[in-house]
């Protein structure tokens, strides 16, 4: 048997009871200086489906209403001296990525334009070889790839210059999909979710070119990854 | 359980929305979080949401705009 895992806290006392992935019950593990909430997991590969993803969401949604936890990715099966040794080894980095997240929630934005994406057109040289073609269909894919990064980083800098100091940190990630410009996180503390809220809301009006999907409040899903070093006898890498 | 506030240029309706949280939460769920190393096993067999593990964000955008679509043809 496995413990499936779904997020990591600063220790927490006196829990409810809920139903985890499979309906199994979820518990708090005392390991190390912190919490992690698990439920037993008897098999080989967490299916992913509704239920699962939903189970999974919904106990962390639930651990949020108490505190920031840093959440688990979706599937994570651990046996106890896995975990053990997992905290043991990140101790440091954990603990500074709870003090990042504390009193805070992840709010995302979607910024997708609604301008029909450049097509790629003929160059025009009927003596034009397949060779040459597909080199001027590279060039202008690798164009339309810079213009679009451009355009996510002008975007982004005009959201955070919109939203000024509610933000607390900032996740931007460029997609090279035609239409969606930029997926941003951002970390907000709680009691100024309201006030982001708003800032956004009367930001949209700015940019009418661009459609907004906004969701949240998450936990902070986007601020949990922690990059490991690797202490050798020759140093970090 | 609920997800607060998806919105997508102003008010959707709530089965749009559902989907969108849905949407959402895979995004969030299957791409994002401390990862130990070696020790995400899943199965994705047999399922209605598979192509939503392939690429989440792409299905995502996809709602949207089709959602966006529906708003436009109801405001003509």
């Amino acid at each position: 048997m496995k413990q499936y895992v779904y997020c990591l806290t600063e220790r927490m006392n006196d829990l409810p009871s809920w139903r985890g992935v499979a309906g199994s019950s979820v518990y708090a593990l005392e390991v190390d200086k912190f919490s992690v909430f698990a439920s037993d997991f008897f098999g080989e590969h967490v299916r992913i489906d509704r239920e699962n993803v939903l189970a999974h969401a919904a106990v962390i949604q639930q651990v949020l209403n108490h505190t920031t936890p840093l959440p688990f990715k979706f599937g994570t099966l651990v046996t106890e001296q896995q975990l053990d040794n997992y905290v043991s080894a990140t101790r440091e980095a954990l603990q500074s990525k709870l003090a990042l997240v504390r009193g805070c929630v992840e709010m995302n934005v979607k910024i997708i334009s609604s301008r029909e994406p450049a097509r790629a057109t003929a160059s025009g040289n009927e003596h034009e070889t397949p060779g040459t073609a597909f080199l001027f269909e590279k060039r202008r894919e690798i164009r339309g790839e810079e213009e679009r990064a451009a355009e996510a980083i002008e975007i982004a800098a005009w959201l955070e210059a919109q939203l000024g100091d509610i933000v607390w940190e900032t996740q931007i990630n460029p997609n090279r999909l035609d239409t969606l410009l930029v997926a941003v996180a951002h970390l907000v503390r709680r009691e100024a979710v309201e006030e982001y809220r708003a800032r956004l809301k009367e930001a949209r009006h700015e940019r009418p070119e661009l459609h907004f999907l906004i969701s949240g409040p998450w936990a902070p899903y986007s601020f949990a990854n922690i990059d490991l070093e690797f202490k050798t006898h020759f140093g970090v890498s | 359980m609920s997800f607060e506030q998806i919105i997508v240029s102003g008010n959707v309706e709530s089965v749009e929305e559902t989907e969108l949280s849905l949407l959402e939460t895979l995004d969030h769920v299957l791409n994002r979080g401390l990862v130990i190393a070696g020790e995400i096993t899943i199965s994705v067999a047999d399922i209605d949401l598979i192509f939503l593990g392939l690429n989440v964000m792409l299905s995502s955008v996809e709602t949207a705009q089709e959602v966006l679509r529906q708003r436009e043809k109801k405001a003509e």
